[in-house]
């Protein structure tokens, strides 16, 4: 037998050896749970729909043309009527206090017939709906019987104390409403009072009160109850006017959601008092979505992180983990040579990991078809379908040989791995941003134009999101795996170089 | 017969030593027996049974660092076939060398040749060497059976023939009726002997076994011994290491004593004896009349050397012959003079003879 073909014999009976340990040696059972992590998820999204489907489906499937004709703005009942008793229907009913009808930001107080007075007094009784003790007034106009001249303009007013030095009585007959909380008079006391004085006495016959919302503050605010009083002396008023707020209702407002269910589509409309509001209609499983979906778990997860870690555990094991175990000297006291036992060990994790993770791709993949609608996975798998689910399977292998190379690699140099391994993640997250030249001295470079489908992204992701997840250009498939191959060796070649070199040191020894 | 030791002011071998030392190994012809003048040397009755002897295991100015610490120094070997122990003390380099010989460590200066063959060259050594370390460790899924099956399976023998091996290499060491229980439940002993059974498994040429007397019950251990003798008497190399020389004071055809990293003394073990016994040793000598303590040991034949101290208050007495010097002594104080003290001045070297010869056991 040649020399060639019984080092290759012996690189095999080594692969064998390790290849019970790196598939059944329980430290490395949580390299299962990575690889099936996908395939758990999309096996639970499957069984929810599933089970929405069958609840949705018991009480009868709808016409889909029914289910398409519904327009808004029709009523519920003449929907009902049409389409049946819906496979869904929630109600709720929400009820609020408001204002009645007829309060509004400015009241209008009108007496007959005219009087004479010299002092007018605005009395707050009730200073607001909600309940606040707070009077807000941003203009009080008082106008004779001709009704032109606003009598109170500009006049000498007086009042409660304000609530601020800015919002004083003055604010009041300054002719604006506009100027924000610093335009009106605004006064906590208990029967907060406003006092104009004419300067002397005129007939008023009409009395306009701008409230909080005339001057764009919430109408809950507005004055409730208040009265208007008139003097000669500035000592003896009478009332003239008194104003009561509309009363409080309660508002009721039902919202209605049904749902019907075509054996594939979902209708939901939704209706307020009765009446058709929106209405969507969406597939239960939608299939385009769930590719997308699955192509970002594959890339973003799974390549990165699931393959990545994975294969850190696995083939760092192969030498500094023996090492740490003080095991590795039995390799070494073998009739092989080194670089022998690396390749030996390198093919059994590389077996290992590419039957682990390549077949935790495609039970995913598999998991994610499985509740699809029939005829359009069929449409799917003649559309290229297949293609898609043996590159997803041959980009996790693929992964695993890279990765693994590395990590083989690292373990023979150094023996503890969190460091250069945190370094590794790094270079390969930000490997979309590397000028084109250092792109390539990554491997998820070559994984990302290995994969069938481009990972989606989102546009509104923050910038840096965007940019680390961003697939660096891809190179077309078969150079990707030929650069990815050639990186490979390279790898493994300096692994070899080390692996001569290495010795057998378990700290103290004797 | 070649005796080092290291200066105790210097950490080096003495000049002549480093001179002899110097002088190149001849690894066709190894050290001869006869020159030594030590009867029936296993190479000779191997040599009897026909053909050449084997080359030796020759070791040229090797050195070896770890990091900054020294691990062995400028060791220059030649090992003929036969039992050799290698003896010192725990930390000495007993490992270190035996590492360096079968490639699980690189020499930084210095080759290494086994039987012809660099450690270096995996390959071609380890299919005529086993080596039994001191690493108490074995993989957890390996029963004792499954452990020398699976390393035989390397050497490319057939699972019919590998198990084959694999029984008569437990037989050998005894270890039959543990075979199908995993290693990790073995006793201290059962691991050793299955570390043996595996290295001797492959029926190499050179065996390496490190301490491999430790924790052997008495009748294991005679079994064990004359296994050595069988295998010595075939012409193979069995290296082994002991930490203790009267336990392999009978058995070795020759020992190499190693302390802190040099190799002191090789050779057989009853010239290795005497040597380090005629070596000159140091001794402080506390007294106050130094000057007439000094006089009395000048007319003592054995005494090579006398320095009065710096203090003026004691002496520093180089002798030959330690038991001499303390007959001498003796009298010295029987007649008046007063000795406060006597104190070993080379401590390195007397207490590792102290420690070899029978201070632990």
């Amino acid at each position: 037998m040649t020399p060639g073909v019984s080092r290759a014999r012996q690189a095999w009976t080594i692969a064998r050896i390790e290849l019970r340990r790196a598939f059944l040696s329980k430290r490395g059972l949580w390299v299962y749970g990575l690889a099936l992590l996908p395939a758990f998820a999309f096996t639970g999204h499957a069984l929810d729909v599933t089970w929405q489907q069958q609840r949705l489906a018991r009480r009868g499937l709808t016409d889909p043309v029914l289910m398409a004709g519904v327009q808004t703005g029709e009523t519920l009942d003449a929907v009902t009527a049409r389409l049946g008793p819906p496979a869904e229907d929630r109600a709720s009913v929400r009820t609020e206090r408001a204002r009645g009808s007829g309060a509004s930001a400015t009241t209008t107080s009108v007496i007959e017939p005219a009087v004479e007075a010299r002092f007018v007094r605005l009395n707050i009784t009730r200073p607001a709906y909600d309940g606040s003790r707070a009077a807000r007034i941003y203009e009080f106009e008082i106008y004779g019987p001709d009704g032109r001249q606003n009598l109170a303009l500009g006049r000498e007013a007086t009042g409660s104390r304000p609530c601020n030095a800015d919002q004083g009585p003055e604010k009041a007959v300054n002719g604006s409403v506009v100027g924000g909380p610093a335009d009106r008079w605004c006064a906590e006391a208990w029967n907060a009072f406003l006092q104009v004085d004419l300067g002397a006495p005129r007939r008023v016959q009409r009395f306009v009160v701008h409230h909080a919302s005339a001057g764009g503050e919430d109408p809950a605010l507005d004055t409730r109850d208040f009265n208007i009083q008139v003097s000669s002396d500035g000592r003896e008023f009478a009332t003239v006017a008194t104003s009561a707020g509309a009363a409080l209702v309660e508002r009721r407002t039902e919202y209605r959601n049904v749902t019907y269910f075509d054996g594939r589509q979902v209708a939901r409309f939704s209706a307020v008092d009765g009446v058709v509001e929106s209405r969507r209609i969406s597939p239960v499983v939608d299939f385009t979505e769930d590719r997308m979906v699955f192509a970002g778990i594959f890339q973003y997860f799974y390549l990165r992180l699931a393959v990545f870690f994975g294969c850190l555990g696995m083939f760092m094991y192969l030498f500094s983990g023996e090492m740490t175990n003080r095991t590795l000297h039995y390799w070494f006291l073998a009739p092989a040579r080194r670089e022998v036992l690396l390749v030996g060990k390198y093919a059994a994790g590389l077996i290992a990991s590419a039957v682990i993770f390549g077949g935790g791709a495609l039970l995913a993949f598999a998991a994610m078809v499985a509740p699809q609608d029939a005829v359009e996975v069929q449409a799917y798998w003649d559309a290229g379908g297949r293609a898609h689910a043996f590159w997803y399977a041959a980009a996790a292998a693929l992964g695993c040989l890279g990765y693994g190379s590395v990590f083989l690699a690292l373990g023979v140099w150094l023996r503890r791995p969190i460091v250069p391994a945190a370094i590794i993640l790094a270079w390969e997250s930000v490997n979309g941003i590397l000028p084109h030249a250092l792109q390539k001295l990554s491997i998820l470079y070559y994984l990302q134009s290995i994969c069938p489908v481009p990972a989606p992204m989102d546009d509104e992701a923050p910038l840096l999101i965007r940019l680390l997840a961003a697939p660096a250009a891809p190179a077309s498939r078969p150079m990707a795996i030929l650069g990815l191959l050639m990186l490979t060796a390279v790898v493994l070649w300096f692994a070899g170089r080390a692996v001569r070199r290495m010795e057998i040191s378990y700290g103290a020894e004797a | 017969m070649t005796l080092r030791l290291p200066s105790v002011a210097q950490g080096k071998p003495l000049p002549e030593a480093v001179a002899q030392g110097k002088a190149p190994p001849e690894p066709r012809e190894g050290a001869t027996r006869a020159e030594r003048g030590v009867g029936a040397p296993a190479s000779e009755r191997a040599g009897e049974s026909g053909g050449a002897k084997p080359p030796g295991i020759v070791f040229d100015e090797v050195s070896k660092f770890y990091g900054e610490v020294l691990g062995v120094n400028r060791v220059t070997l030649n090992i003929p076939a036969g039992i050799t122990s290698l003896v010192g003390p725990n930390g000495s380099g007993k490992t270190t060398l035996m590492n360096l010989m079968t490639g699980l460590i690189h020499p930084d200066h210095g080759s290494i040749l086994m039987r012809g063959i660099s450690p270096r060259n995996p390959e071609a050594l380890m299919r005529i060497t086993g080596y039994a370390t001191q690493y108490d460790t074995a993989p957890r899924w390996a029963t004792g059976f499954t452990f020398i099956t699976t390393g035989l399976q390397l050497f490319g023998y057939g699972r019919a023939d590998a198990e084959d091996r694999a029984w008569k290499a437990l037989e050998r060491v005894s270890l039959t009726e543990a075979a199908n229980r995993k290693v990790a439940g073995y006793s201290k002993g059962m691991r050793q002997r299955v570390r043996l059974a595996q290295a001797i498994a492959h029926d190499p040429q050179l065996l390496v076994l490190d301490e491999p007397l430790n924790g052997l019950d008495p009748l294991v251990r005679a079994e064990t011994i004359a296994l050595f003798r069988a295998w010595a008497n075939e012409g193979k190399h069995v290296v082994i290491s002991s930490h203790v020389l009267q336990e392999v004071d009978l058995i070795s055809d020759q020992v190499v004593l190693i302390a802190n990293g040099m190799v002191i003394a090789e050779g057989s073990i009853r010239t290795v004896r005497e040597e380090i016994h005629e070596h000159p040793s140091h001794y402080l000598i506390r007294c106050r009349d130094a000057s007439a303590v000094a006089s009395r040991l000048f007319g003592e034949e054995h005494i090579t050397e006398i320095k009065l101290h710096d203090d003026r208050l004691g002496l520093l007495v180089m002798t030959r012959d330690r038991e001499e010097f303390a007959r001498a002594l003796g009298r010295i104080a029987a007649d008046g003079h007063r000795i406060d003290g006597v104190l070993p001045a080379d401590e390195n070297v007397d207490a590792l003879y102290e420690y070899l010869i029978g201070g632990e056991s």
